[in-house]
């Protein structure tokens, strides 16, 4: 392990960490409404540290990185940018406990959208931006965005890569790192703009668009509104941002392939078909479950199903209903979406769907087998060949996720927490979503999660948004040996 | 500039790396998926699981966008075959195979220059034995390579702690050589780093040194060295595989005694059957008591050409210890570079490198003769023509923007060599040989082609 050269990465992608504070900062200067004061010190102090970092370890280059190098720095990056993050929370006020300040950059970070905030609408305008501008940093991801801008990091960025993309399987575009990282920067800035745009024909401010479209394609969930998306209650609104969910949960390579001009890419991966399917598949259920006993008109059940659906799926977290009052079914459906989750290679959380049709299908195999025990057979996706390999470490990874929940949720109860609410937050956080169930479902907020408890969590965000294994592996003492 | 590599072999994985390091746009395709994966995870390039002579892959690897194909697969029928598909998909990309059985020998110039769908085929064998027969030739020199069809030679040679020229700067260096003789230091690596030196330069004992002469002069160049030449009567071949065979060969052309020692009885007999004045022996080539039953003692030179590595080390050594001249030594294995000098053992040639170097001449942009990689790959010479509409030419040296870590060793104008100084101008049509680092190299590319690329 190279720690000179893991703390001058580390500088490195501090030092542009600080550089994107400007954002927030320009939109505080136009609204000049008391926010501007505890961003610029945060910005000083984040620009500082990563000087200091850069300039003692600038002698640090390295050639090549190995598999275990690209994670400690992405497992370090990650933290150091959450911690920074926080910094202008907790300056805004005395209102603002550090936990509580790290808990909202993190969950910001991690796309998840928990939220400890009661009163969302009481903060600066500056402040706002700043919590869904974090979010878009951290959907497509803070690492692939530095790889773009830093050229030193194409060499080895390959492993930086891998830990940082939400996919078993990291689909390389583009024959340099660097060229990838830039081309799925694009796409997904495209796609923003394009929500935008959408969301401004709408009659939605120009402010709320932006923050709304920061939040939406990193399916992150934070809104600028106290009753998130419900508050504008426009059903002009909800499509629009139903659909851009929908599209960030969809692996963002298939996107770069539709652009350049291949109209059945979505159609032809099995996991975009799944995702698909799956959405409407649910929301077809949600809807017909909640038509009449909820909802008087089949028109109204199918806009808040379809919404809800896709924003858990998604791993959004956005809320235009309060879906603790639907039928158990409906309820229970969400519950299994928050583990399913997104594509792989999306901005989505959760489990993917990938893994989850490669455990399908393996578990087929497995009985298969049982029945004709002389049978060769292999998994197939799309027609290829899972390696061994990787259905060893997507099978590993099920069992984690699975087992680190159940942990979870035994600690969060131990610290004080209601069983729903236990069940609900930890699903909700380490599937990246938000809103989770009991005293933190739609309407509520984590405020009330005992200390301890928020840590727990705050681990869990990072633990779902870097897929377990680069945070996990922080924590084996062999990692450390030299 | 978009390469295509079909086999991620030892050549192809270095030759990647050495591209991508360049930044160019490289995609690499092999069946075996865990070369594929050696692949993915330490170079940046883009990789494909697949045959490399399938048109679906290549088609899918962007064939057509592709300014050059590689083929290095294991396979020489597989090479020519991908450049066969390659030619029916895309025309215009330039292809490249490898081709290393002997049975091809005879027919080299005629693919290189009939086959349509083959720019040229590389046989890095060939090459091997011709570096063999430069080592032996050049005394002291432990890396040898030509310019200007073999008018030009360059030398490395380690510099003795004990020789006068160790610890004088390069400035003095004409008072110190003694009669007609001149020296032209291009290159110095030492500690394992390529060193462009300047006037004020010191030359330290241990340095490999690198130097530019005529190939008329060459000996003299070298007795400055205190390298004196000694004629090379008796050589000892080890292995008797196709390299062996291609040594002897040449060898009894040359009218230099030769015994071959090859471990399988079988292989003896074909090697007796179609060798002529060689010696053809059945033993262990690390077997101590056939070496000297075999006098190695008198033995000028021993050539350690087995399929093993550590076989080849090993015996090479031995027979240095037990009197032999000298000794060269074929490896395969990149990483054991480093190693050679530090065991003793200074002359090395290898089937890749001098694969690659083959490879690297005809990828470089603009018209350049010839590539030849420096110790360990660290830097390059080569060997390019200066081009009318290109930016080196009709001006003083002193005034075109040349990049950092590269030199202009020297300028060929009808078959002389010109000593370039910051005054020196370049002609249209002249040769010029180029000392560069690795990080220059694509700078250097870019001088050397043409503004407006138009032929």
């Amino acid at each position: 392990m190279h720690w000179r050269y893991l703390l001058y990465v580390v500088g490195n992608l501090i030092i542009c960490f600080g550089a994107t504070m400007l954002v927030p900062l320009v939109v505080c200067l136009i609204y000049r409404d008391g926010g501007s004061r505890s961003i610029l010190i945060s910005m000083a102090i984040t620009i500082a540290c990563g000087i200091g970092l850069f300039l003692a370890f600038r002698k640090a280059r390295q050639s090549r990185l190995t598999q275990r190098e690209g994670m400690a720095i992405v497992a370090v990056g990650w933290a150091a940018i959450g911690l920074f993050g926080a910094l202008p929370f907790y300056f805004d006020g005395p209102q603002w406990r550090f936990v509580d300040a790290l808990f909202e950059s993190v969950s910001g970070f991690s796309t998840t959208g928990a939220s400890i905030l009661t009163d969302i609408e009481a903060l600066s305008k500056g402040l706002l931006l700043w919590r869904s501008f974090i979010q878009w940093l951290g959907g497509m991801g803070i690492i692939v965005l530095s790889i773009a801008i830093l050229p030193f990091l194409g060499v080895g960025g390959m492993q930086l890569y891998k830990a940082e993309v939400p996919s078993p399987v990291p689909d390389k575009l583009k024959p340099r790192i660097r060229e990838t990282a830039v081309i799925l920067w694009k796409v997904y800035a495209i796609f923003t703009a394009a929500e935008v745009f959408f969301l401004l024909i709408g009659g939605m401010p120009l402010f709320d668009a932006l923050c709304h479209a920061f939040t939406t394609l990193p399916t992150g969930g934070f809104s600028t509104q106290n009753g998130s998306i419900a508050q504008y209650n426009n059903l002009y609104f909800d499509w629009v941002i139903t659909i851009f969910m929908i599209l960030a949960g969809i692996n963002f390579s298939l996107h770069f392939q539709l652009i350049r001009g291949k109209p059945l890419v979505f159609w032809k991966d099995p996991e975009c078909r799944f995702f698909l399917g799956a959405v409407l598949l649910l929301t077809a259920v949600v809807s017909w479950d909640c038509w009449g006993t909820i909802y008087a008109e089949m028109g109204e059940a199918i806009r808040f199903g379809a919404f809800q659906v896709a924003s858990i799926i998604t791993t959004t977290g956005y809320v235009t209903f309060d879906y603790e009052k639907w039928p158990a079914l409906s309820q229970l459906i969400l519950l299994m979406c928050m583990f399913v989750g997104a594509s792989a290679g999306s901005t989505g959380g959760g489990m993917k769907c990938l893994r989850v049709i490669l455990c399908i299908k393996f578990c087929y195999k497995e009985l298969f087998g049982m029945v004709h025990p002389r049978a060769v057979t292999t998994v197939k996706l799309g027609g290829q060949t899972v390696s061994e390999d990787v259905m060893r470490s997507v099978l590993g990874f099920l069992a984690l996720f699975i087992g680190l929940f159940a942990v979870s949720t035994i600690l969060l109860a131990a610290a004080g927490v209601d069983f729903i609410t236990a069940l609900g937050a930890v699903a909700a956080s380490i599937g990246n979503v938000g809103p989770g169930f009991g005293a933190v479902g739609p309407v509520g907020n984590y405020a009330q999660i005992p200390v301890l408890g928020k840590w727990l969590l705050i681990w869990c965000m990072l633990l779902g948004r870097l897929e377990i294994y680069t945070m996990l592996i922080l924590l084996m003492p062999t990692f450390w040996r030299k | 500039m978009r390469i295509i590599i079909a086999g991620a072999g030892e050549v192809g994985y270095h030759i990647a790396g050495r591209l991508a390091l360049e930044n160019k746009d490289v995609l690499v395709i092999d069946k075996n998926a865990e070369a594929i994966r050696r692949v993915a995870e330490t170079l940046d390039v883009q990789t494909l699981v697949g045959s490399g002579s399938s048109p679906a892959v290549l088609e899918e690897a962007g064939i057509k966008e592709a300014e050059i194909l590689l083929a290095v697969t294991n396979s020489d029928e597989a090479n020519l075959v991908a450049c066969l598909v390659a030619d029916m998909l895309s025309p215009s990309t330039k292809k490249l195979a490898r081709m290393r059985a002997a049975e091809f020998d005879d027919y080299h110039d005629t693919f290189r220059e009939k086959a349509p769908h083959i720019e040229t085929v590389i046989n890095p064998e060939i090459e091997v034995v011709r570096t063999i027969e430069r080592l032996m030739d050049v005394p002291g020199a432990v890396d040898v390579g030509e310019f200007a069809d073999g008018l030009i030679k360059f030398v490395g040679i380690y510099l003795d702690p004990q020789s006068p020229l160790a610890g004088i700067r390069l400035a003095d260096l004409p008072s110190h050589i003694i009669g007609e003789r001149r020296l032209l230091i291009a290159a110095v690596v030492r500690d394992e780093e390529l060193i462009i030196p300047r006037g004020h330069d010191r030359l330290e004992g241990g340095d490999l040194v690198y130097c530019i002469s005529e190939e008329d002069r060459l000996l003299e160049t070298l007795s400055i060295f205190d390298k004196h030449a000694e004629a090379v009567k008796r050589v000892l071949i080890i292995g008797g595989g196709r390299l062996g065979y291609r040594l002897a060969r040449k060898l009894e052309e040359r009218s230099i005694y030769a015994k071959i020692v090859e471990k399988d009885a079988n292989r003896c007999t074909v090697l007796a059957e179609s060798l002529n004045k060689t010696v053809v022996l059945h033993g262990d080539g690390s077997d101590q008591g056939l070496l000297s039953e075999e006098n190695i003692a008198d033995i000028d030179v021993v050539v350690t050409l087995t399929g093993d590595e550590e076989t080849n080390i090993l015996s090479s050594l031995l027979s240095r210890r037990m009197g032999a001249g000298k000794a060269i030594t074929k490896i395969s294995k990149f990483s054991y570079f480093p190693l050679m000098t530090a065991i003793g053992i200074e002359q090395v040639v290898s089937t890749r490198l001098s694969a690659i170097n083959s490879i690297l001449q005809h990828i470089r942009r603009g018209k350049v003769l010839s590539a030849i990689s420096l110790k360990g790959e660290q830097a390059e010479a080569i060997e390019a023509v200066a081009l009318e509409t290109s930016d080196i030419v009709d001006k003083p040296l002193k005034k075109i923007h040349f990049p950092k870590g590269a030199i202009i060793a020297a300028i060929i104008r009808q078959q002389q060599i010109i000593i370039p100084t910051g005054d020196s101008v370049i002609e249209p049509g002249d040769r010029i040989i180029i000392f560069a680092q690795r990080k220059a190299i694509s700078a250097i590319e870019k001088i050397l082609s043409v503004k407006l690329e138009y032929f």
